[in-house]
């Protein structure tokens, strides 16, 4: 059993506000994942967690007890950081065992122990390599292994594959998931990419300006974001989202440069005003031109399975639609847009969510 | 006519070796000069065209510096020398007393320096400010310093003598001992603690464990620098200490007189004496020098 709770944490750098008042309550067993921007506040909530700083009000809870003034390593914590931070004058199996030396855990066992997690993770061939003869994708890998290895309650994984290509990233997202299963142990972690969140995470908890702007379930988040900051945030492609104005015109409209859209009977009390329309690429419906309002596809981006439609807009950023790959468009072609009332998301001025 | 890449290429490579031939040889050439007049006998000294390489080689300049230095010297021409030197010389005495003056002062100045160093590094003990007054404390030239520090040694009786050298030479040399560490330890990444940390160790065991095998090398390569600025410091040690406490530049600049001008061959010998520590220092550290002076050893 192990729970990290963490009441009104707050963290301040003279003037700045690094953490505003953060409540959270991480389960036993849980995998949640701290994302935002860089700059949002959640490596500095994972450092406090974790004991290198400080909070500068508020309490951090393990297991119930106030741990605020505990020394990091009197915490029952593991960590993996960004950089690996492999001790790079110990060779791998040394680097494996320092946690357990610092236990004082008995020769024979330190060997039988960093066997068994050396298998775990796949990296037995390595024992007796230097770090600097490992690649990234290693070097992580013995990171988690000399963390495994101590057997803590609660893992914290600060940008851990940030630092890998694409590829590996995806190979070391895997292998986090599975290690999570077998386990069953609580894993925080910290990551700017929606997608290893997307992934990872049992919830998801986002972040923004030192405070926390939304959590759930990664589907939750996807299908029901609470403001433009989140439905940008999550998504690839990302959300369609249209600067414009809401407007009462007999029925309620949305107008901008390149869109009007007649929004459904639920909205009809919107007021009018500035405002937002979002529309995920995969909800928008392409049908050929049939006396309705067309436009021109710019970019084809064919994918395989999907094929990725760019239309340009007033607007910087185009809009995109996705479409069955099998569907075949070419560049240039006039098409007519559709919009199910159902996938709309409408934000105000201030980029919160309208709910009809 | 135009050159492909590799014929430039070749040409800009001569061009460099040329280059650092020339100076090569300019920096070595003081050295080999030293080398060379020490074992010249006395008439070859000055003699023109100048002799490169004696052919009447000698271990008299040796002897008379190291060995004879209370004996009048047997050769009748350099008598006048010999006398004029004779009771003021005492090497052995001057090299003990530099090992014994740089070596604790330079020790300390590492010791105490890479700590201040960490936590100027770590824990900014120290503001940006402070680090760069701290340097300026080089920048002030030493004989500005020199009138008030000996009134005030004299009252506190450290005028001539080993402690007050010790502590003049260590502090003047902790600016760099501080500045040459920080840039070692700043390159230790602060994760790397961390880790440690995290895994169980306490602050001691993490800066014994991993702190310290990183930065070895760089405090050794800081320990030979200052050792080489303390052990031929000269004008501290002419004006603050020198008819008690000898040491080995005053005792070099000894071998000169107003009529006699430079006794050049003994001179010589006694710096190749003085040298050959400082190159058997070096050796002795050497796997540790490259990496210390190329600052860059810590791979992410």
């Amino acid at each position: 059993m192990s729970r990290i709770e963490l009441t009104n944490l707050r963290k301040e750098y003279g003037n700045v506000v690094a953490v505003n008042d953060l409540n959270l309550t991480i389960e036993d067993g849980e995998f949640i994942v701290l994302v935002g921007p860089s700059g949002c506040g959640k490596t500095t909530t994972l450092r406090m967690i974790a004991g290198f700083e400080d909070p500068t009000a508020g309490e951090i809870r393990l297991d119930g007890s106030i741990v605020n003034d505990l020394e990091p390593r009197d915490r029952d914590l593991g960590m993996v950081f960004q950089s690996h931070a492999l001790f790079p004058h110990k060779n791998v199996a040394d680097n494996i065992v320092f946690g357990l030396r610092m236990q004082k855990v008995g020769k024979e066992e330190q060997r039988r122990k960093m066997h068994e997690v050396a298998e775990l993770v796949r990296i037995s061939h390595l024992l007796a390599k230097m770090p600097g003869q490992c690649s990234g994708g290693e070097s992580q890998r013995i990171a988690l292994a000399r963390t495994l290895v101590t057997e803590p309650s609660n893992f914290l994984l600060d940008e851990p594959l940030s630092s890998l290509d694409a590829k590996l990233r995806r190979e070391l997202r895997a292998e986090c998931d599975r290690l999570h299963e077998q386990l069953q142990k609580t894993f925080v972690y910290v990551t700017h990419d929606q997608e290893e969140a997307m992934t990872l995470a049992d919830r998801i908890v986002v972040m923004d300006a030192g405070e926390i702007v939304q959590m759930g379930s990664p589907i939750d988040i996807y299908s029901n974001p609470v403001s433009y900051f989140v439905a940008d945030f999550f998504g690839n492609p990302a959300m369609n989202l249209i600067e414009g104005e809401f407007v009462q015109n007999g029925s309620a409209e949305f107008r901008s440069d390149s869109f009007t859209v007649s929004l459904p009977e639920k909205y009809k009390d919107i007021s009018p005003g500035k405002g937002t329309f979002g529309i995920r690429p995969e909800n928008v419906q392409v049908s050929k031109a049939n006396g309705g309002d067309t436009r021109n596809i710019g970019l084809v981006e064919p994918l395989g399975k999907d094929t990725l439609l760019y239309f340009e807009t007033a607007a910087e950023r185009p809009f995109v639609a996705i479409v069955e790959g099998t569907e075949s468009h070419s560049s240039g072609e006039p098409v007519e847009l559709s919009f199910p009332g159902d996938n709309m998301f409408l934000f105000d001025g201030t980029g919160d969510r309208i709910r009809a | 006519m135009s050159m492909t890449m590799t014929q430039k290429r070749n040409v800009f490579s001569v061009f460099r070796y040329f280059v650092l031939t020339i100076w090569l040889l300019i920096v070595a050439f003081p050295i080999f000069w030293m080398v060379s007049t020490s074992f010249k006998p006395d008439r070859e000294w000055f003699s023109w065209p100048p002799v490169y390489i004696t052919e009447n080689a000698t271990l008299q300049n040796y002897l008379t510096v190291w060995t004879d230095f209370n004996e009048y010297s047997t050769n009748e021409e350099t008598k006048e020398l010999g006398q004029y030197t004779q009771s003021l010389q005492r090497p052995w005495e001057a090299l003990g007393n530099s090992t014994l003056i740089a070596g604790i002062a330079t020790l300390l100045a590492v010791l105490f320096g890479s700590v201040l160093a960490y936590g100027v590094s770590r824990h900014q003990i120290l503001s940006e400010k402070r680090m760069f007054q701290l340097l300026m404390l080089r920048m002030v030239p030493p004989i500005v310093l020199i009138a008030p520090i000996s009134l005030w040694y004299r009252q506190i009786g450290l005028l001539d003598s080993i402690p007050g050298l010790v502590i003049l030479y260590f502090l003047t040399s902790l600016p760099y001992a501080v500045w040459m560490s920080k840039s070692f330890i700043d390159e230790v990444p602060r994760e790397m603690e961390h880790a440690a940390e995290i895994l169980g160790a306490s602050r001691w065991r993490t800066i014994w464990e991993v702190v310290l095998p990183l930065v070895r090398s760089g405090l050794v390569a800081t320990f030979l620098f200052i050792l080489i600025l303390t052990w031929s410091e000269y004008l501290l040690a002419l004006l603050l200490s020198k008819t008690d406490v000898l040491t080995l530049p005053i005792e070099l600049s000894k071998y000169q007189g107003s009529t006699e001008g430079r006794v050049y061959g003994r001179q010589a010998a006694l710096s190749v004496g003085i040298t050959i520590p400082l190159v058997f220092v070096g050796l002795l550290i050497r796997k540790h020098l490259a990496r210390g002076f190329s600052f860059g050893m810590v791979r992410r």
